[in-house]
């Protein structure tokens, strides 16, 4: 008897005309098909505003192949250039990312919201440090090298604003998931709000911390390594001007050693995760 | 002396005065190497501070007649960004379906194809815009590939796990049911990842806005270019302007891909 | 006597529109074991938490040791807080720190300046938490990470944590909700020794009815906010019971020891 009845549902007008009978569920998310078609009409929109010379393009295809030949063709005469700069750019990335990890803790402390309950504090800190992180690294780069001039110094310095805005927005994030309820049993044994952050709020974001860190210093390397194509010193300027002065042995030793570095910390950071966690 | 009562156990110590450890050396050696002095900033503070008061301050209008050209600069930043994007996505799902070894068809394949997206990876945007700037000359189709080139690499990462975290028992059980690679893909890996996938590429397309921007500074085009050209003739207000518009644009974009990455994982 | 706590016609109403507390007094004297009881939203955490200032009362004062609590800011409403101990259901450990750590958690307080905020505890304070902790039976797990013990072993650390912090009143919120029935025995019997030997009075919010009976010396029964009844385990009727919890007794699932709470109901 059930059996009828939901046949019947399923095609009211007992027609031998079959109608389709739908098999996903009823209240589907339709913003994913809409947002697949905007994106590909905002996509064609894109590469036609562009204007590219597409022909002239993809003429050109072979030339990539003839200047990974050439870069292949590795030159160690110039080693000594390409370790001080190399040196020189891990020494900026890793500068860098401990002041930004020392300034990132103190902000994010007090941006998150749940450390000194001052949520002016917090909005006028999150929202300062929200414009720092939409300049990209490069420009912040290219006005301390406009301020201080060339060096170590205007490196680190344009590094540290874009690292330490990120750092502040993650770090209060890892401050803000510690659950209410642990604050709480602090505050009731008396304890300043300081100090609830230092013995409890921090050690419990710790390895989120260390997590962040890891992914950071992958960042910085490769921002660092480009800074030089910019006007400031390192492995991307050596890079740069080998590139455009057709040594492309010096550049290509140049270009794996940056590659073979970002790997290494990266196989070095999945490791420490795993022991942190 | 009476001994000290430690606070926690032993081994947890070492790991922790170990790291403590490796960071002062790292610390130093990179001090030393560097010539870093804090020091010199906050000694410098007082130029920095009138550098930044008399040659930034206030924010400059360029001339009337530029302001057209500095919005379409960066309307043409956008669209490079969103283009560059949209298109290695497409690229990199094909090949991520081949660099997860419990999808691929050719599951002897999947190393190869994570180790050739992470050698494309591990090498920064810029240094590809450049190498390819040598070969194809400067323009913004050449920013588009560079651009290419580092976000389906990323995104070729992202997608594998992505689908080895989601879909590993769905595919087993269509596995089971006999299905082939082309049905298993459409009826377990897309659906079930697609809001993954979806996410990843709002992620990426963050990134690149901010890349396609320092691609745009050496060559690429965009407002990227246009701030270049205002710093190098020492323009500073005017600058300063397009740093505003540059981090307008940025956080307008920033908004609208948490609202779309909200709505899609509904 | 100066009574430990005294509330004064205290009243507490969230800016949604509830009532938490109506006009509410009581005293609490020195040694006092109390139990609150009364149906989830009758009031009873926020009573507790109302005491030492987690959550400001709207209406009334809160008098511990005779000082009233309202006005007490930073440094002062910190020494109140040190004279009362709280534990939770959650527990609420940081649980990524060492046992001990948390334990030394209660002396924070006590502790001025950069030697609390680095967590620079003396050596006196250390031996005395290891001491707490081997009068409860965890000296072996001092060096565990607190994420690593099991739910009754946590309450154990929360209530080391309490007791170190050398209150005169101890707070608890249904500290046995989260806990299997043996180990809510072991935290109870804990509870109640630990406050008799020192000479600490302890409010007790529960569930639990016949945990009520059994180990209070006074009984606090509240409805919607309002003290509904105050008295002895002796005193607490059948009739009270409905009327705290609003519902007949049939309704009500009154606890695992059938006949000893089931005699004293009766007798009363």
């Amino acid at each position: 008897m059930k059996d009828l009845s939901i046949q019947e549902k399923a095609a009211p007008s007992g027609f031998a005309r079959q109608k389709r009978i739908p098999v996903g569920c009823k209240d589907k998310n339709r913003a994913t098909g809409w947002f697949l078609l905007g994106t590909a009409v905002l996509t064609v929109i894109s590469i036609a505003y562009l204007g590219i010379d597409w022909g002239k393009l993809f003429s050109r295809i072979p030339d990539i192949g003839v200047v990974f030949w050439k870069l292949l063709h590795l030159d160690f005469s110039n080693m000594d250039l390409i370790g001080s700069s190399l040196l020189e750019t891990v020494s900026i990335a890793v500068l860098s990312l401990l002041y930004s990890l020392i300034l990132g803790v103190i902000f994010g402390m007090l941006a998150a919201k749940n450390v000194f309950r001052l949520p002016v504090l917090s909005v006028i800190v999150q929202s300062f440090f929200t414009f720092l992180r939409a300049v990209p690294t490069p420009v912040w780069v290219l006005l301390m090298l406009v301020c201080l001039g060339m060096g170590p110094e205007a490196g680190v310095a344009g590094l540290c604003v874009h690292t330490t805005a990120f750092f502040t927005r993650s770090f209060a994030q890892s401050f803000e998931s510690i659950p209410d309820e642990t604050i709480e049993a602090l505050e009731a044994t008396g304890t300043s709000r300081l100090s609830i952050f230092c013995n409890a709020i921090f050690p419990t974001a710790l390895s989120q911390i260390v997590a962040w860190t890891g992914m950071r210093l992958e960042t910085n390397f490769s921002e660092c390594a480009i800074l030089g194509m910019v006007g400031a010193g390192g492995i991307g300027y050596v890079i740069s001007t080998s590139l455009q002065g057709y040594d492309y042995g010096t550049a290509g030793t140049a270009i794996l050693l940056v590659f073979v570095i970002a790997y290494l910390i990266e196989r070095i950071f999945v490791r420490i995760k795993k022991k942190f966690r | 002396m009476k001994q000290r009562i430690p606070l926690i156990a032993r081994d947890q110590k070492r790991l922790y005065t170990w790291f403590l450890i490796i960071f002062a050396v790292l610390f130093a050696a990179a001090t030393f190497f560097t010539g870093f002095n804090p020091g010199v900033l906050i000694a410098n503070g007082d130029a920095f501070w009138s550098f930044i008061t008399e040659d930034f301050l206030p924010p400059a209008l360029p001339a009337s007649g530029k302001i057209a050209n500095i919005l379409s600069s960066v309307l043409v930043t956008l669209a490079l960004a969103l283009s560059s994007t949209a298109v290695a996505a497409v690229l990199a799902f094909f090949v991520s379906l081949f660099g997860s070894e419990t999808i691929s068809p050719f599951p002897k394949c999947a190393k190869f194809v994570r180790g050739f997206a992470t050698f494309l990876r591990n090498i920064p945007a810029l240094v590809w815009a450049f190498i390819l700037f040598s070969s194809l000359g400067i323009g913004t189709g050449v920013g588009f590939v560079a651009l290419c080139i580092t976000s389906f690499a990323f995104m070729v990462r992202a997608f594998v796990e992505t689908m080895e975290d989601v879909s590993e028992d769905c595919i087993e059980s269509l596995s089971a049911v006999g299905a082939s690679f082309p049905q298993r893909v459409s009826q377990a890996v897309l659906p079930s990842c697609m809001s993954g996938f979806l996410s990843w590429f709002l992620y990426c397309i963050e990134v690149n806005i901010r890349a396609s921007t320092i691609v745009g500074m050496v060559g690429g085009g965009g407002v990227g270019l246009t701030l270049f050209s205002y710093i190098k003739s020492f323009q500073y207000d005017i600058a300063l302007s397009i740093i505003l518009l540059i981090a307008v644009m940025v956080i307008v974009v920033d908004q609208i891909t948490a609202r779309l990455r909200k709505e899609i994982g509904k | 006597m100066e009574p430990v706590l005294k509330f004064q016609n205290v009243t507490k109403n969230y800016p949604n529109g509830v009532h938490a507390l109506k006009n509410v007094s009581l005293e609490v004297q020195e040694g006092e074991f109390i139990s609150v009881i009364g149906p989830s939203g009758s009031g009873k955490s926020t009573l507790l938490r109302a005491v030492n200032r987690l959550i400001p009362v709207s209406g009334g004062e809160v008098l511990v040791d005779g000082e009233p609590v309202s006005r007490l800011r930073g440094r002062k409403l910190r020494e109140m807080r040190h004279k009362i101990g709280m534990i939770f259901q959650n527990y609420n450990l940081v649980y990524s720190l060492s046992v001990l750590q948390n334990v030394l958690h209660g002396r924070l307080g006590y502790m001025s300046g950069p030697r609390g905020i680095f967590g620079l505890y003396s050596e006196e304070d250390k031996q005395a938490a290891l001491d707490l902790l081997e009068e409860m039976g965890m000296e072996q797990f001092a060096y565990h990470r607190a994420s690593d013990l099991s739910g009754g072993q946590k309450q154990r650390v929360g209530i080391a944590r309490a007791i170190n912090q050398n209150p005169r009143l101890l707070l608890c919120d249904e500290p046995i909700a989260s806990l299997d029935p043996s180990s809510s025995k072991t935290i109870m019997d804990l509870l109640h020794e630990m406050t008799r030997k020192r000479n600490i009075a302890c409010i007790v919010n529960l569930h639990q009815l016949d945990v009520a009976l059994k180990y209070s010396t006074r009984i606090i029964g509240l409805s919607k906010g309002e003290v509904v009844f105050d008295g002895t385990p002796e005193e607490l009727t059948g009739e009270m019971i409905e009327r705290i919890y609003g519902t007949s007794r049939e309704n009500l699932m009154i606890g695992g020891a059938k006949d000893e709470a089931a005699d004293s109901l009766d007798c009363a």
